[in-house]
Parts: structure tokens; sequence; C-alpha cells
């Protein structure tokens, strides 16, 4: 069988900033320019490799190409204003910052949330899960040419997003939770609708996994490869099924229960091998505990109620000096917002903590040297992460 | 979260902590003892995790806050500890050493808000942006709409009218508004 | 390495005859019953207040005037037109619609080679998607801004009918706070203010606390801010955008507030005269009420010699004489007028014009003379027996002015309007400190919800005890020898004739005896024009018994100006709006007097 032992011995130590200094002018090392347009990037980010032969050297996580300054933006704007930019800064499970910024929102200005929208709350979050866990599987098969499974678990996620639609009246970007509650009820019908799209998820994740978790091509580029030591895991922020795939259960929905997870009842998932294949399979396995919450909290949640508590006059809200940070378990990892406030109308600061400003820079730069160029996607793919969170 | 405290209180300066909530609490230190402080709390107190290093800009005060949000996932507390810096000639001290992923955020901070962290690996590489030549952009003083609309056009054409305006111009345009 | 795993790979095949799960026709996919399509907007029910503008975080929207919509009575004629190159489907504009008129359609396929296209005022600008049904609309009540007054203090009705304190507590700085914190500041309420006052302004100024800086601003538009804080008749808050789903902005209390707030020794630092030259014109102003005080203060302050002549013993006018204390108290006016005086207005009391000093001595000693006299002559029902009847004008004068008024056990008062309402609760109050109970009747022609009286002074004067007959027409006030017994009514069947003028019909079948020791007639006053003598009443202009005035508030006689109820009316605000106006076509005057002096 294949197998991949560079011999790190060959080529220069880096200096004590961390940088590498190589001569490229020996024809000996090639630099690479891994993305931005890259089917094996996650979103518009690239790497910047040093490659001798076709071992990596050393690669650098270029990232900017989306750059819009969410968080400078939002401080002109006042705080109801900034609602609809927030969902931006996440395409793929943008619901995370409308409750973040919306729970952050609510804590500095005292505003209590009806129950019912803390509920409806939840089940858009899991969808927003499953959406991206669609996302990642997808894209994990495609950066290893298993493009069959990406193109199932797009159009998986397609009628998802028709249940996002229903409910939110939007596809993406849902600008849905609002500080103060959220702006709808379920629509009528809904629970019978989302049965139907969980069974078609479920009926081609157990195909998907034919292919996948009982492959041996899969197997073959997964097991044993960009495995992570778990003693890195604190030093490098790492969380999410980053870390739960080397055996720490790390979940914010466990540990430090938000929203009414502490009412709902599932189990965080681990593996130990903290290689690709354990990350793929800990968000499968994750994927499919999402489409049980679901139906969960379709179940238990209450049948009416209000979703929308009064709030101050919006167009001139104005909040008193205060600082707070507000995190939820992403289908990436801890995802927060940290808001500051100075009495006026306007957010003084806001700073989004997305897992993958660790996961695809720090810790991608540490992981990369040594491997082979053809790794290097599934590699990058297997930490699911989504540039705009790093630069925001 | 008030033992931690406690324990810290005879040896640090502290500043007088908020408590947030029950798992949440922030606290102003001293800079030359922001990093004993850290490598305590990592090393005897659990807080593990560095959760995120960011900045806040008080211009009207002429300080940065550096804010080191760490947290203990057993206990289940973060605390966030500020760090008040000059904002002229900012410069704080580097923690890549305690957490390897700190050189990002200090990397960060130093394209977008001009604070400087020298020892930190790379730290003054572009980060997000290429070529600025302008002020780091996420200072208070650093204008985004002024910035926008020099580098940007505006439509052409787009005219608006406010209401009170547009009804006395049309419905009491004689009237002695504010007289005398 | 299992075979398994070799051959799992391979049970894809069994979707190679699955039909493709493409969307064929993409175009002709209906977006969900709440899509976030382009926008609708319901042209009859939107005002133009521009929340939606306000609101947008993407400066996509722009109020402008479109065909068809005409600036009038809460409405500004604007409408929104939204550029969809910045619009982000976030119908945040939607949530803060003041009307819910603004809502949005499910179409998002529309597709046009013209960037252009995709800029207009939706609802005038005909789209296919207009009438659509489907699409987003707010699912709730309005949230954003609040929809509910905040509370005030207010006497009850069994504590106040003894006495004659003032009702209504007003707002605390702390609710006043609270109330102003709803107002969007769309202003169509300044255009409904006869004096056109910085109503958003104020409110923007309550809401921040700034008190003072609130009371300065008042001072600029109306120096009766204390007076129209507590009686004023609030028609702005009849065009306000905050009705249309909740609770008006109650504009009338936070006027208050912000006066109340204020120490009174505060004013004169606050309202100072400004540093002008002084121009050594006089004018004098025939009655101290809100028209001619207001144009005294706007004269004075504009560096001229102002001088008012009073007939009565005490300045204010209709404030002071018609209007009871219980809502507008005499130390609040005492303060008012002193206010004013500061200015250097001269106020001479128990100068009748006719009697103690000649209109022509007026004319000739000053450079300009102003009309304000008011109206303070009731007018008469002339049914048989009116002649016994009083006139509610003359009796609240009595009242005010200390003098003994016979209170009988049972009171009845004809008429439906404001001065109706006063004299019934007044007489209310008198019959309680005497007898204990409460024996008043009020009948009017029209049917309760047309009244001209506020809607809180009718119902305040049914808590009091008050019995109110609508639709009631006086025949008679029955008397026996001298004394009054009652007053004789029908039903009211109609009263107007088919060409709109006043002719009431009535069932005669349908008679009532309202029994009463005192019949008081409230339906409206005239002026007493008796000063102005022969001469100047025959060279007078005159407009169905009103002085001709101009758009300014000029008679027909150069020097000589008209303003307030004599002229216009109906209350203290259109009198100070009248103030101002009068106050500078007299300062236009005199300017161009001085400049051919020189």
């Amino acid at each position: 069988m294949f197998s991949f032992k560079p011999d790190r011995s060959q080529y220069p130590a880096p200096g004590p900033d961390g940088k590498l200094e190589v001569d490229l002018e020996t024809g000996k090392y090639l630099k690479l320019w891994h993305g931005p347009n890259h089917p094996g990037i996650t979103g518009n980010m690239s790497v910047e490799l040093t490659v001798c032969g076709d071992e990596v050297v050393e690669g650098k996580t270029h990232v900017g190409y989306l750059h819009r300054g969410f968080e400078k933006l939002m401080e002109r704007r006042t705080f109801i204003q900034v609602f609809p930019i927030v969902c931006r800064v996440c395409v793929p499970e943008p619901d995370f910052n409308e409750y973040c910024y919306a729970a952050a929102v609510e804590e500095l200005a005292g505003i209590e949330v009806p129950e019912m929208a803390s509920w409806i709350r939840t089940l858009i979050l899991e969808m927003g899960r499953f959406n991206s866990y669609m996302m990642a599987m997808g894209g994990i098969s495609g950066a290893l040419g298993l493009g069959v499974v990406g193109q199932w678990m797009t159009y998986v996620r397609d009628i998802m997003l028709d249940r996002f639609e229903e409910l939110t009246g939007a596809r993406i970007y849902h600008m849905f939770i609002l500080p103060g509650g959220v702006r709808a009820h379920l629509p009528e019908g809904f629970e019978a609708r989302m049965e139907e799209v969980l069974q078609t998820a479920e009926r081609y994740l157990a195909d998907a996994e034919n292919l996948m978790f009982k492959s041996s091509v899969f197997k073959t580029r997964t097991q044993g490869v960009g495995v992570i030591d778990p003693a890195l895991f604190e030093r490098f922020g790492v969380t999410g099924p980053n870390a739960r795939a080397g055996g720490v259960a790390k979940d914010v929905r466990k540990d430090s229960p938000y929203l009414v997870y502490d009412q709902l009842e599932f189990t965080v998932h681990t593996e130990e091998a903290s290689d690709i294949y354990a990350r793929t399979l800990v968000r499968y396995k994750d994927l499919l505990e999402t489409i049980q919450l679901i139906r969960q909290i379709l179940r238990k949640m209450p049948k009416e109620g209000e979703v929308m508590t009064n709030l101050p006059n919006v167009l001139h809200w104005k909040i008193p000096r205060g600082e707070t940070y507000i995190k939820g378990e992403s289908s990436r990892g801890e995802y927060g917002y940290y808001l500051v406030t100075d009495g006026t109308g306007y957010p003084r600061r806001v700073n989004v903590r997305g897992p993958s400003y660790t996961h695809a820079m720090a810790l991608l730069e540490h992981l990369i040297p040594g491997t082979n160029i053809s790794d290097v996607a599934a590699l990058m793919v297997s930490l699911h992460t989504y540039p705009p969170e790093i630069e925001r | 979260m008030r033992e931690i405290l406690y324990r810290l209180k005879d040896r640090y300066h502290l500043g007088t902590p908020t408590f947030q909530r029950t798992d949440l609490c922030f606290v102003t230190v001293r800079r030359d003892e922001i990093r004993a402080i850290l490598t305590e709390l990592r090393d005897m107190e659990g807080f593990t995790h560095l959760t995120f290093l960011t900045a806040v800009d008080w211009i009207e005060e002429q300080l940065f806050q550096l804010t080191y949000m760490v947290n203990n996932r057993e206990a289940n507390l973060s605390l966030g500890l500020r760090v008040l810096l000059d904002r002229e000639d900012a410069t704080g001290d580097t923690i890549h050493d305690l957490w390897p992923t700190a050189a990002t955020y200090q990397r960060e901070l130093r394209e977008m808000f001009g604070i400087k962290f020298p020892g930190s690996p790379r730290v003054d590489e572009e980060f997000i942006l290429e070529g600025w030549t302008d002020l780091p952009p996420y200072r208070r003083d650093f204008d985004t709409l002024a910035y926008s609309q020099q580098t940007y056009n505006d439509r052409p054409g787009r005219v608006t009218h406010d209401p009170k305006t547009h009804m006395q111009k049309t419905l009491y345009p004689s009237y002695p508004k504010g007289a005398k | 390495m299992s075979l398994r795993d070799v051959l799992s790979p391979f049970t894809a095949w069994k979707h190679v005859i699955d039909d493709p799960v493409t969307i064929k026709d993409p175009f002709n996919r209906p977006g969900a019953d709440r899509y976030r399509g382009f926008h609708q907007n319901d042209m009859d029910k939107c005002i133009g207040c521009g929340s939606c503008e306000e609101i947008c975080q993407n400066a996509a929207i722009d109020m402008v005037p479109v065909e068809g919509q005409h600036a009038g009575p809460g409405d500004s004629g604007l409408r929104p037109m939204i550029d969809y190159g910045r619009c982000c489907w976030c119908a945040l504009c939607v949530d803060v619609c003041m009307t819910g008129s603004l809502t949005m359609s499910n179409e998002y396929t529309w597709v046009d080679s013209d960037p252009d296209a995709f800029r207009f005022v939706p609802g005038a600008d005909g789209k296919s998607w207009d009438l659509d049904v489907k699409g987003y609309q707010r699912e709730d009540v309005r949230r954003l801004t609040g929809t509910t007054r905040a509370p005030m203090g207010e006497m009850p009705a069994e504590e106040r009918i003894g006495n004659f304190c003032e009702i209504v507590d007003g707002f605390t700085p702390e609710q006043a706070v609270i109330e102003a914190d709803r107002c969007v500041e769309c202003g169509l309420c300044v255009a409904t203010c006869p004096a056109h006052m910085d109503i958003p302004d104020y409110i923007a100024k309550v809401r921040d606390g700034d008190f003072e800086g609130g009371l300065r601003l008042l001072y600029e538009t109306n120096p009766f801010s204390q007076a129209c804080g507590r009686i004023c008749t609030h028609k702005c808050e009849t065009t306000c955008a905050a009705m249309h789903e909740g609770d008006t902005i109650a504009i009338r209390w936070l006027k208050r507030a912000i006066t109340d707030s204020v120490p009174r020794e505060r004013y004169f630092d606050l309202i100072r005269k400004p540093d002008v030259p002084e121009t050594g014109q006089k004018i004098a102003i025939i009655g101290a009420g809100p028209a001619g005080l207001t144009t005294a203060y706007d004269l004075a302050r504009a560096g001229h010699k102002v001088v008012v002549f009073e007939a009565l013993d005490k300045p204010g006018g209709m404030m002071r004489y018609g209007i009871p204390e219980y809502r507008l108290p005499y130390d609040v006016l005492d303060h008012e007028i002193s206010v004013i005086e500061a200015m250097g207005v001269e106020i001479r009391c128990n100068m009748r014009v006719g009697k103690e000093i000649s209109i022509d001595q007026l004319k000739t000693a000053y450079d300009a003379v102003v009309l304000s006299i008011g109206l303070h002559q009731g007018r008469s029902t002339r049914v048989p027996g009116s002649e016994k009847a009083e006139a509610a004008i003359d009796l609240l004068r009595r009242i005010t002015a200390g003098e003994e008024v016979p209170v009988p056990e049972q009171v009845a008062v004809i008429g439906g309007g404001n001065v109706a309402m006063d004299i019934a609760r007044s007489m209310a109050r008198l019959q309680k400190i005497i007898y204990g109970t409460v024996g008043v009747t009020v009948t009017a022609l029209e049917e309760l919800d047309r009244f001209l009286a506020d809607r809180e002074e009718i119902e305040e004067a049914q808590e009091e005890g008050c019995v109110i007959y609508p639709a009631r027409g006086p025949q008679e006030i029955t008397v026996a020898g001298d004394t009054v017994t009652g007053l004789r009514t029908w039903k009211v069947k109609a009263i107007f004739d088919e060409e709109g003028r006043f002719a009431p019909k009535y069932d005669e079948t349908d008679e009532m005896i309202h029994p009463a020791g005192m019949v008081v007639e409230a339906i409206g006053q005239m002026s007493d024009i008796s000063l102005l003598g022969a001469d100047l009443t025959e060279q007078l202009e005159w407009n169905r018994g009103r002085i001709m005035i101009d758009s300014e508030g000029q008679t027909s006689e150069p020097w000589l100006w008209a303003a307030g109820d004599v002229t216009s009316g109906p209350d203290v605000i259109h009198a100070v709006a009248d103030g101002h106006r009068v106050a500078r076509s007299v300062g236009k005057m005199l300017a161009a007097k001085r400049e051919k002096l020189q």
C-alpha cells in the first residue's frame, strides 16, 4: 500500500520568527497557489504552498478575498441595522451570527425573549447545522474525487433550503432571528414537510456511507492522514468536530447549554484517531444526531406562544455601556460574538469568534508541512473552514 | 469565579470585576502582569482555551483595550481580561508562546489597529489587506464612509425628501416659522 | 482492507435510473408564501412618514413625490422609492412600517436588461406582483417601535369632582422619556399644528432628558407652551404616524412635561429677549388673550414698544376666563404671562377700549393697532324662554372672577362643544360642593360621536356624573313665573338639509323635559365689536359678520390688524399661530415705515 514518510532533515529549519527560508533559485522548491479558485478549497481562500517534489514544505494561508470589514460596518449601524448584515459573515451557516448577535444585544439591553422564540431559534440553528454538515460531507468527498456524494449532499441541502425558505422567507441569508425573538411562527404543515426532508436525507446519507466510510479508496486516503495530536488542541484553540475526532468531547451545547439545549437529549460523538477519517465520521454521526434533534425539537416545542417581544423604539435605541460574549456550538466548533457597547445607539465593537480563525490559520499552517500535495485539499476540507469567519 | 479572582488578587493588580453572567466575568489587569496571569490561569486554574484576543478602540480616552478571553471548559467559566494600552504607539506583549494561535490574532491587531506585538511570529506580514497605506482601518478615526465615498461613485440621480420639510414647502410655505 | 470496502462504492449505481432532481423551469417556481421578494406598497394606506427610509441599513430607500399623492393631514405625499441595487431584502422596512402599507411579494425572478428598471416606487410604478397576496408581511403587531402610551397619573372622578384642582398629573420626567421614545420623528404632525411647532425636535429633547433645551425649542414657536401643554386641542395627535397601529404619541403631555420639568425661575434665563436695537415704534394690542400676547411677544422681541389693553382685571383672555381652573391652573397662566412681560410687554388691565380709551386715540398714539378681542358674547338659541337662560361663557367668567353664581340642584346645558363641557363640569363641581351631588344634563344636536368637544372632555364629564343626551334639539326653556323649571327638547332627525345648510329636523313625538333650575346655553360665541365705533365699523370691510382680513391678518385699514378668535378661532394654538402671522405683517409695515423716514 501507498505510504508517505517524508524526511524533514533535508529541508532548512524554520527561523525563530516561524519563517522558512528556501532558495527558489536552486530549482529544488516550487511555489504553488492552492486556491482561491480550486475545488478543494472551501470558499475564497488560498494556501501558498512551498513544495519539494510532491511534498509540502510550507503552507501559508492567505485570506482577504472577500473582506468587507463587517465588524467595522457594524460600528456604523444602529443596533437593529446590524441585524441584516451579521448573517453575511458565514454563508453556509448564517444563523449562528443572527443568534449570537441577537443574544448579545438582548443581554446588554436587558430584553427577555419569549420561550417560543428560543425553540424556533434552536430549530433554525440545527437546520443550519444540517446544511453546513451537508456541505462538509460533499466537500470532503469532492476533495477526494467522490463528486457524486457532493451532488447528493447538495440536493439534500437544497430541499432543506426549501424548508428555510418557507420558515424564514429566504434561502441563504435568512434574516429571521431579530433581537427580541424571531419573525414568525412555523408555517402550517411544516413538520410533515420537514419529516420528508429528513427521511430523504437519511436515505442519501446511507448511500453516502457506502461510498465513504465503507469505501477502500476513502479509507486509504483519509485514515492516518492529517492527524492532529490532541495535545495541540488547547494550544491551537481547536473546538468542535475537529476536537471531538481526537477524543475530546467539546461541545458548547453540552458544556455551556444555551437556548433550550438543556431540555433536549443528544449524544456528543467522539472518535479517537484524530485523522481525516475520524473527523469526517464525527461529522457524519453528528449529522445523524442533528436529524434526530430536529425531530425532537419539533416534537417538544410549545404549540403556541409569542415569538417576539416589544423592543424599545429601534430608530433611536441606545444600549448602556457594557460588554459580553455569547457563544454557541456551530457545525465547525465554538462560534461567538463579543459585543461592546458604549451607551450610544451604535455598537462600539463587534468581534466575531469563528472556529475557522484558528483552524484554517495557525492549525492548518502547522499541519501542512510534510504532507503530500494530493492530501492538502482533503486536510483543509477536513478542518471544515469558512474563510469569511477569518477575515470578517 | 470569585475564588479564582481572590486567589489572583493577592499577587496581581486587578480592577473591579464585572460579573456579566454566572459563567462570564470581565476584569481589567495591568499590562506588565497579563502574561503572568494568563500563564497561571492556563496552568493552575484550568483556563486552557484562549477563546479570542481582540481590541476595542476607546479613542475618546486615548486608549486601546485588549480583551483576552480565556475559558475553563470543565468549570464552564469564561474570563475576559482587559489590558488598557496607551493609544499612542500602542504595544502589547506577545503570548504566542502560551497559545501559538495567538500569533494570528496579534497579526490581525497589528494590521487592523496598528498595535505592535514585538516578537510575535510573522506579525508584520500582511494578513487581510494588500498594499494598505491608510490608517489601520479598524481604528475609530478611520472613516469608512468617507473612504468609500472617495473610492467609489454613488449612483447618479438619487434624491430624497424629508417629509417635514416637504410638507412645509407644499402646505405652508408662507408661515413665519420660528418667528421671534 | 476488506472486499466489502472495495465493492460497497458500487452501490451508487442504483441511482443511475433515478429521475434528475433539477428544477426544470426555475422561472416559474413560486417563492414560499412568506418569501421576501419585491416590495408592494398600498398607496392609500402609506402616509409617507419615511420610517422605512430611516431604518434601511443600505440607504436603499428615497422618499419621493409621486403622481396622484398629495401632501395633506397626516400624509406627506411622499412615497418610498427603492433602489434594488442596494436592497438586501431584510424587510426591516416592512417591520417598522407605521401603517402596515409596505409589504413584500414572493416574486423574485424578475429580470430586466436596464439596471435603472430596478429603482422604482412600489405601488405607484405598476408591477405584475402588486396584487399578489403571498409574500412577506409582518406576522405580529409592530414590535420595533412602541405601540402603547406610557401611563400617566390622573385624579379619579370621585376625588376631582368636589374641587377645582388640576385633574391630570402630567408625565413624570421618567414617564415622559418612555413616551418620547415611541416617536419615529417623521414630522407629519408639524404640518397639522397651526403654529407648526417643532414637535419631533422637542420630543427628541425629552428623550435625551434635555428639558431646558426642549423649553427653548418650544418658545421658538409658542409662547403659550405651558397652556398648550395642558389645554391644546392637540390636532397634531390626529395625524401622528403612531396612531395607525397603536396609541398616538401624547404630544401635548410631552410638551407639558417639558414646561413642568424646568423650574419656573429658570424660564427667565432660558427665554431671553434677543439683543436687538429698540426701534422706537409703538404698537397697541387690544385684548390680552393668546393671540394678542403672542403678537406682543414677537413684536417686543423685535425691539418694538408694545402695550396691551385688557378690559378685564387680569390678562389671559379665554385661557383665564373661559377655561376652568381644573384644566389650566391660574398660577401656570400667571407664570406664562410673566415670561411674556419679561420681554418688555406692558399689559394694562381694566382698560376697556371704547370706554377708558377710544380706538381713535390708539390709532393716533401708536404705529399699529392689533385687535384680538376674542369671542366673549354667548350666542342664544332664541327658543321661547331663552331670555331666562345663562350664557356659558358669561358664567365661566364669573366663576373665575370669584363672583357669586346661582347653583341650582339641577342644571341643563345646551351644546356639545368644549365650552359646554367646561360649564357642565364647573357647575357639577359647584353642585358637589354645595349639595354633595351632581345634577347636570347636557343636550346637543349632534350624535355623541359627532360632538365638537374633545373625546376626553366628554368622557371625563360623564365620569363626573354629567348626563349627556345627544341628538336632542332645544324647543323651549320652561318657566314658572320668574324661575326656570326645565328644558324641553325634541329628538333630532337631521341637522343639515340636502344642500348641507343648517336646518335641524325633529321627531316631535319624541319629547323630553329635562327639569332644571338653570339652563345654560353653550352653542357658540361672538365678538363684542361695539368698541370699534360706528365710523370704523362702516369703513372696515366685513365678511359674513366677521372683520375681513388678508392672509397675514391685516384688515382693510392699513393701521389695523385682527388676530385670534375674532377672525379665525377656535382655540389657543390657532390664536398663537395668528399672533405670529400678524406680528410678522406688522413688523414688515413698521420696517417699511422706518425705511421711509430715513
